[in-house]
Order: C-alpha cells, then structure tokens, then sequence
C-alpha cells in the first residue's frame, strides 16, 4: 500500500479541545439565545412510536425499524424541478469537521467550473442551531436521529431523485431507509459500527473472551484506562445492549435505571472516563479500553508512536453483528442558493470511485457503496487484518441497532441520568 | 473655560456602558433562558423576557438535587473544595515569590515578574495540553521522577485523579495571583518594617503583625481574581482527567446547556453567580473597610 491517508480523519485533539471550549465560552452569545427564539411552530401528526416500549408522542415521527417512517413533504417546500443547469455558486457545504476529503471536493469543484466554500462544525446541536438562525448553506449532513425534527422545522428541503442516479450505487436497503423511506429528503454519505476499541498488548485476555463482552468495562486491572465515548446515547445503549436490552432508543424506566445504577457502578469500579478520542488515546496508550467509532478505529493506526506494532490496536464488534450501528447523510439545505449544484453534488459524492477516493484518502468512514467489497478492503491492506472488525457489511444492518430520535420527555430520562453520572455522585 | 458637570461623569461612560452592555444584558439573558422554555422540537433555549411568566422547574430540578450526596450537592460541593485547595496551594506558592520579588528583586524586579507571566502568553489551553504530555506514562515527569528514583514505575498521573486536576488549576491561574500580590507588597513602606523592628519585633513578628496585614488586600484582590475563572473552568478536568469523579459547576452547565435541558444549565449558571456574589461582596465589605480604616 503506497499511499495512505497520513492526516487526521476526524478531529485532532488540539482542536477539537480549542474547539469544544470555544463552543462552551460560548455561553453568553445572546445571537445563539436568540436565534432559538425563531423556530418553527412544531408541524406534523403526533404519533406514538413503534414497538419502543415508550408511550410518549413527539411533534414528529419518530422512525424505528418497525416503524419506517416517510417524511412529510410540504407545499411551501417543495423540490426542485426536473432538468435544471446547475447555478455558478459558490457551493456552500456545512459538514462535520475535518469530514470530506479536500482533494475529492476539488475534483468537484473543477468538474462543475466553481468555487466551493466548506464550513464545518462540531456538533449536531450547534449545526441546527445555525442552520435555523438563517444561513445560506447548500449541502448539509444530517444524523438520521434528528432528520424528523429537521423536516418538521422545515429547514431541509426534498431531494428530486432524477439528479440523484448515483444513489443505485449504494446499498439497496439504504436506497429506501427506514428513517427516510424513498429517500425523499437524503441519501446516505457513511456508515461505521460503535464497538470496543482495546489494546491487544494490555488487554488480556480480550473482549471475545468474556461469556458477556462488554464486562471487561469493568475490570478493575484497567482502572483509569478505561473510556467510555462521550456521548450520552452511545454509552448509554452500550450499557443497554450489556444488559440485553438491544431496544437502544428504549423509554423503559426499569431499564434506564439499571443502566443509570451500572453507569454509577463503572465510576465506583474503574473510574471510568469519557473522551471522543479514541482514536489518538489508544494508540498514545493513554487508554487500555475504550467504546470507539469503527471509523476512528481505521484511522487509529496512523497515531501509533513511531516502533509501536500496529497489531497492538483491537476492535470488537459483536460477531453475531447485534451491535451498534450508525449512518451519516446528506442533504440539500431549504434556503440553499445553489440547490441544483447541492444536487449534483450529493451525486457526485455518490459516486463509486469519488466516494471510495472520499473514504479512503480521508475520511476513514466507509461509504455503503455495494462496489466496495468489504473482503477486498482487507485484502488490499486498506484495513488491517486484524481490525477487520471495523469493516461494515450490508449485513450488519439487519442484525444492528441504530440509534434514532427519541421522544422529547424521554431523550430528558436519557440526559438527566447521563448528567448525575457526568457529576459523579 | 467652565466646565459643564457632567464632563467628569463622562469619563466614567465607557465602564457604564461596558457594565451594561457586557454584564447586565447577557445576564437577564441567562436568566430569562432560566426561566424560560425550550422550544418543542430541537430543545432550544426559548427565552421569556417578561418576568411574569417566568417558570421556576428549572430552579426546582437543581434544587432537588442539591440534598447531600445529592447529584448538584456534590459537584458544588466538589467544586467549592477544589477552588478551596488550589487557592491555598497558589497563595503558598505565590506568597513567598511575590515576597522575593518585592523585596529581595533589586534590578532584576521587571525582569523577574516577566519571567513568572511570560508562560502565559500562551493559550490556557495550548499549555493544559502540553502537561497532558508531560504527564503521560512516558513524559518528562515520570522519567524525572524514576530517575531520581522517587518512582519505581510510571504513574498514571492521568486516571482521572482529583491532584492532578487542582495541580492544573494551580499551574493555570497562580500568576493572576502573584501580581496584586506582589503590587501590594511592593507598596508596603520599609520606614514601616524597620520601626516594626526598632520597637522590638522579631522578623517573623514583624512579618504577621506588620507585612502580612498590610498585603491583606491583595491577597483578596490575587485570591479573588484567581476564583473566579477557577469556579467557572471545566476544560482542565476535562483535559487533565475526563473522569465524572473530577467535574466541577462549569462541566455540569456545559453538558445542560447542550443537552434538552438549557434551563438547567442556564440556572446552575445563575446559582453559581449568586454564590459567588456572596463571596464577591465580602471581598468589598472588607476592602472598603480597609480603606476607610487608612483614611482615618
């Protein structure tokens, strides 16, 4: 393999840190405050949510894979026509930070003859919360777990397919998701599993060897090596899936309070610490265990210490694939001046060869391309051997669970339990 | 020329106008989000200006929490101790320096204080995360410490251990302190120590009887100006710990305010004003004695 990605895929430490405190010195922007007080008024039938175990109704559907869920469309939003010319832009994306690979955007750019302008963020929240203070963005990519809310607030609007041919590319299950069935306002841009990232080195014996995996959380031999991603819904539905409850968007209260107790039980154990660096903290060595991100653990390798063997680095997932799994999407932003050039670009990054050249010179995350033959990755040294565990397989979308929009009161159970163990009491 | 009366107040415009615009405002924000709502579909803070129909849950959620052993107890309680010990540990570190300075400095006075502030020059952050490497099994640290053998085997300074946290409170904020202190200090007359000693006293009486009250007000002024910011942090445990055993106010208010409940968030920030407040008007109850006591 002569060329790897040799820059950071995801955030760097320094900046994500610079980053997530300016976003919290923050606290005063009144334009912030302020912006909120623009929202919508919620649209849309309440309907109670499928087979989740949780009664309560939310201004928006909430999809569960039982519950697919076509999203509303709205006569003061529509899609584009058919057969229009793309607009000069400038091409406005909005993206997760350090998300989308630079070259790849250029080969765009230089395809369609215009200037493309990449802001990013850090979080979804603060994604939202400037999308819905009024902006001109053209491309967005939104988690499918907030696609409801922003259908509802109306600040998307509704992909026309005929600019979309490349969406045959990907996955047939996710042509038509459950969380945007017939893909009326997104297509799918990356997938990735959340598993165990470890050190084989230190780790002994490893995950796959206890009768129930997610137990060597709580090892003490670990104690102060041990993360959980911090995330309130990823360790949270970890702690879930331990108990087997494999409902991860569950309202139940019995189950939210064990997972509470086993979350305040895992500070008493191993003081266990939360960080979204698990691809730098494992291979520095400063953590032993942590819940990691399939793509950060492809990405992890090249943080290794020079002489360290990157076999050092494990991942598991479940192997009967009853474990966590995400996906990212793209979208074209309702007041987007460039909606036909969006179009094309959603196109173009559904692309086999630019999504691959996307993933693999960059990103780390795999796009659900069914040319991309998870076999062949490994093969070809793009993923190593060992951590083939970090490649996803169409599969996995049957057996794994997804995390998904939860109704307002209950995403509150979730958060106030997550806050009490954050204040470690 | 005759002056009109307002040209004096007129000098003072800018600070009111600062006071104003920097403070009063973004406070009634903070409070009117407190107070306020959320809107129903992504839990933005909805803001409710008019006093009225304020809504006190948010008040009511902290208030049940702060019984002892209590969720808000504990991390007020974690948080006033933290700020406690890393406030005694600066005035123990940056009493004597400011002491040697002011009096034993000479010539080399300017370029002694420039040497303790120019650290800081660098982002509070930039310098959190170079102890992360100082710190690690591998760092300078533990090489140091095994070498002159007081380590047998790295530490794991970084496991999320509360030392290690107030170390980077102390490390991050004692300058701030060593500068009124060392102008308090600096201002004391030496007439004044030397009739201490003609009359008799020993040094060290001297020192508690004369120097130390007369520095009384920059140590509240260092002490003050070092609590506030540390009361506020929650990047240094996030930095140099990550476990929740180490979370203070500040990372209590950023997980609310980004979570569905900013009126929590909003609200912890309010509560910990006010117990600040407190602590602030003690600061001027005192100094505004002190001075009154000097003018007579």
């Amino acid at each position: 393999m002569s060329r790897h990605p040799r820059e950071r895929l995801g955030l760097d430490r320094r900046e994500f840190l610079q980053r997530s405190a300016a976003a919290g010195l923050g606290l005063t922007g009144a334009g912030a405050l302020l912006a909120a007080c623009a929202s919508d008024e919620p649209t849309g039938a309440p309907v109670g949510t499928g087979g989740s175990g949780d009664t309560t109704t939310a201004p928006f559907e909430l999809a569960r894979k039982d519950n697919p869920v076509t999203l509303p469309l709205h006569d003061d939003n529509p899609a584009i026509a058919s057969g229009l010319s793309p607009e000069a832009g400038p091409l406005k994306i909005y993206n997760w930070i350090d998300y989308l690979d630079k070259a790849t955007v250029k080969k765009f750019a230089k395809q369609f003859g215009v200037k493309t302008e990449i802001t990013v963020f850090n979080t979804m929240d603060e994604a939202i919360a400037k999308l819905q203070a009024g902006t001109d963005f053209d491309v967005f990519f939104p988690t499918p777990d907030r696609l409801g809310k922003l259908v509802a607030a109306k600040l998307l609007q509704p992909v026309n397919l005929d600019y979309l041919p490349n969406l045959q590319n990907m996955w047939p299950e996710l042509q038509s998701p459950f969380y945007d069935v017939d893909s009326r306002y997104t297509v799918p841009y990356v997938i990735y599993t959340t598993g165990i990232g470890y050190r084989t080195d230190h780790i002994k014996p490893p995950p796959e060897s206890f009768d129930n995996p997610y137990d060597v959380f709580y090892e003490e031999a670990y104690r102060g090596r041990t993360y959980l991603l911090d995330d309130y819904r990823e360790a949270m539905a970890m702690l879930l899936l331990r108990n087997g409850v494999t409902d991860v968007n569950t309202g139940d209260e019995a189950a939210l309070e064990q997972v509470r107790q086993d979350l305040l039980g895992l500070t008493d154990a191993v003081n266990v610490k939360t960080s979204v660096l698990d691809y730098t903290l494992v291979p520095e060595g400063q953590a032993w265990l942590h819940q990691a991100w399939s793509g950060d653990f492809v990405s992890a390798q090249y943080y290794l210490p020079k002489g360290v063997d990157y076999t050092v680095l494990g991942y598991w997932y479940p192997p009967d694939g009853g474990g966590l799994i995400g996906s990212d999407t793209m979208a074209v932003v309702r007041s987007a001046k460039n909606p036909v050039l969006a179009h094309e670009f959603l196109n173009f990054m559904m692309d086999n060869d630019n999504a691959y050249a996307n993933f693999y010179n960059f990103v780390g995350y795999q796009p659900p391309l069914t040319s991309l033959n998870p076999d062949l990755l490994v093969r070809d040294e793009v993923v190593p051997p060992h951590l083939e565990t970090t490649v996803v397989r169409e599969e996995d979308f049957d057996t794994g669970y997804t995390l998904l929009e939860l109704a307002p009161e209950v995403d509150t159970l979730w958060q106030n339990i997550w806050a009490e163990f954050k204040s470690g009491a | 020329m005759r002056q009109s009366r307002w040209f004096w107040p007129a000098f003072g415009l800018p600070g009111y106008v600062w006071l104003g615009v920097l403070f009063l405002v973004p406070f009634y924000v903070i409070l009117a989000v407190a107070l306020g709502t959320v809107d129903p579909i992504f839990r933005f803070p909805q803001p409710v200006w008019n006093p009225l129909e304020w809504n006190v849950g948010a008040f009511e959620f902290i208030f049940e929490g702060l019984a002892p052993g209590e969720q808000f107890f504990v991390i007020f309680a974690r948080t006033f101790a933290y700020v406690g010990i890393a406030l005694a540990v600066s005035l123990a570190i940056g009493y004597p320096v400011a002491y040697y300075i002011a009096r034993h400095g000479g010539r080399w006075k300017a370029f002694l204080l420039l040497g303790i502030v120019a650290p800081f020059w660098i982002s509070y952050l930039m310098r959190m995360l170079a102890w992360v490497n100082l710190l690690q099994d591998d760092g300078y640290v533990n090489r140091i410490l095994m070498w002159v053998q007081v380590l047998d085997a790295p530490r794991n300074w970084l496991d999320g251990r509360a030392s290690t946290v107030i170390f980077g409170l102390v490390y991050g904020y004692v300058p701030f302190l060593i500068l009124p202190l060392y102008a308090a200090l600096d201002r004391i007359p030496r007439d004044l120590l030397e009739a201490s000693r003609d009359l008799g006293a020993s040094p060290a009486q001297t020192f508690r009887r004369v120097t130390l009250p007369l520095s009384k007000a920059g140590i509240l002024a260092g002490a003050v100006i070092i609590a506030l910011p540390m009361f506020g942090d929650y990047y240094t445990p996030d930095l140099l710990s990550g476990s929740p055993k180490t979370n203070l106010v500040g990372n209590q208010i950023n997980l609310f305010i980004h979570g569905p409940q900013p009126t929590v968030g909003a609200a912890l920030t309010v509560l910990l004003m006010s117990m600040l407040a407190v602590l602030m008007a003690y600061y001027l109850i005192t100094t505004a004695r002190m001075s009154r006591a000097n003018e007579r």
